[in-house]
């Protein structure tokens, strides 16, 4: 472990790609890739490497929410995980989705699970082995879990409202133009159907990439703190919510606030804006003209 | 008769025939080709589109060559920025074997139904803003090229 993940209130949940290297024979470990770009594990991934995508895997088909506990249970079976395997998260986008899948494997309580820091890129960057071979694992027994944790790290619409009526802390973790209602949509990213521009009354902007170093990695405790302490004024024991437009991005920061920091009460807002955004007779606050 | 120029038609036909695997893979092998499809230094091109929508993650550049002595016959070459998505990748160097050699005013008419044939429906559902993309701006370079000739033969 290195010194920058040494320092972090849970280092236990970040891997370098050190670490990774030497435990890809481990067959205790499993390799997970999730991105953005659906097809781009196939083009080469980590060895040993599996694919979990968000929508296919992760969402259920016909409502807007997660797979429910068989389907959890059913996802963990088809690539050889059990409840004592060390799940490794990696991807595109500096992590986003591996953020959200390691989200999403909390929300069932699958603890034994860390995140590569710098993801997919600076695997690549520092000219590791891909390979376009997809592992074959035996199917594994994983027990259904007992319930799904959305009351602990899930923050849903009617609950976020109530939030913001109680003045509680919320962290939206969009890009600048989305937070002032500029756009409704993430810079170079297509319309989504949002109705209508701006942020959660009370929100405080503070943009995900700010976590996040040039290559990827998450920056130092020292900045982070420096953000979310010193300029967002967030404590370790606030009840925060954070939010983005479908959750991905706000999983990010909600790990930087959970694991990297420790605070102790942190929910992420996976309806996000384009719930929020759209739902009727629901307030909105607009900085943009 | 095919709705589709015979190039494309013998693509959508063989992508209908694999599986969800052999699919998938044949689209990585497109997606690697894209390089193929880019322009050269030296080429001169009758209109040049080059962009960054919010429908992408990066620039992508639409050049066209219209060969009006052989029957406006189109040749389409593309640059994709390093962070153009896989399946855009692969859309790109299907479309571009597809339609190149296709009449300017056929490009226009081909129908867009075609898509979910080639990259199948799953990942349709998926990822459906990504698929149609390219297909978007090939024929929006070919409607803005004939606009101008009509215009300069008007003026």
């Amino acid at each position: 472990m290195n010194d920058k993940i040494a320092a972090y209130a849970h280092p236990e949940v970040l891997v370098d790609t050190d670490w990774l290297a030497a435990h890809l024979e481990d067959p205790s470990v499993r390799v997970i890739e999730s991105n953005e770009d659906i097809l781009l594990y196939d083009t080469g991934h980590i060895p040993g490497a599996v694919h979990i995508d968000w929508r296919r895997d992760l969402n259920d088909a016909t409502i807007r929410d997660y797979v429910d506990e068989d389907g959890f249970a059913v996802l963990c079976s088809r690539h050889g995980i059990t409840p004592d395997t060390n799940v490794v998260f990696y991807g595109d986008k500096s992590n986003w989705w591996a953020c959200y899948a390691f989200w999403v494997f909390q929300l069932f309580g699958h603890d034994q699970a860390r995140v590569l820091d710098g993801g997919r890129a600076k695997w690549e960057v520092e000219g590791r082995t891909m390979t376009r071979e997809k592992p074959a694992y035996a199917p594994s027994d994983y027990p259904r879990p007992a319930r799904r944790r959305d009351d602990e790290i899930r923050a849903f619409q009617d609950q976020t409202l109530a939030h913001m009526r109680a003045g509680g802390p919320m962290v939206d973790v969009r890009s600048p133009g989305e937070f002032s209602g500029e756009i409704t949509h993430m810079p170079e990213y297509p319309q989504e159907g949002v109705l209508r521009g701006g942020h959660i009354p009370g929100a405080v902007s503070c943009p995900w990439a700010r976590a996040a170093q040039e290559d990827g990695t998450f920056k130092p405790v020292e900045q982070l703190r420096g953000i979310y302490q010193g300029e967002l004024g967030l404590g370790e024991d606030d009840d925060i919510i954070a939010y983005c437009r479908i959750g991905e991005r706000s999983s990010h920061t909600w790990f930087v606030l959970k694991y990297l920091l420790g605070y102790n009460r942190v929910r992420n807002y996976d309806g996000s804006w384009t719930e929020w955004g759209n739902m009727v007779r629901t307030p909105i606050e607009r900085t943009a003209g | 008769m095919s709705r589709y120029p015979a190039a494309l038609d013998e693509i959508i036909e063989l992508f209908e025939m694999l599986s969800e695997e052999e699919r998938r893979e044949l689209l990585i092998s497109y997606a690697d080709a894209a390089v193929r499809h880019e322009p050269a230094g030296d080429e001169v091109f009758d209109l040049e589109d080059v962009r960054k929508d919010e429908e992408c993650t990066d620039t992508v550049g639409v050049f066209l060559r219209v060969d009006e002595a052989d029957g406006d016959r189109v040749e389409f070459r593309i640059s994709l920025g390093s962070k153009v998505q896989t399946l855009t990748r692969a859309m790109t160097a299907i479309l571009c074997k597809g339609l190149n050699g296709t009449r300017a005013g056929a490009v226009l008419d081909v129908p867009a139904d075609f898509v979910p044939r080639i990259v199948g429906a799953e990942l349709v559902r998926l990822r459906s803003q990504t698929v149609y993309y390219v297909l978007g701006r090939m024929k929006a370079a070919v409607k803005v090229y004939l606009n101008r000739r009509r215009a300069a033969a008007a003026g």
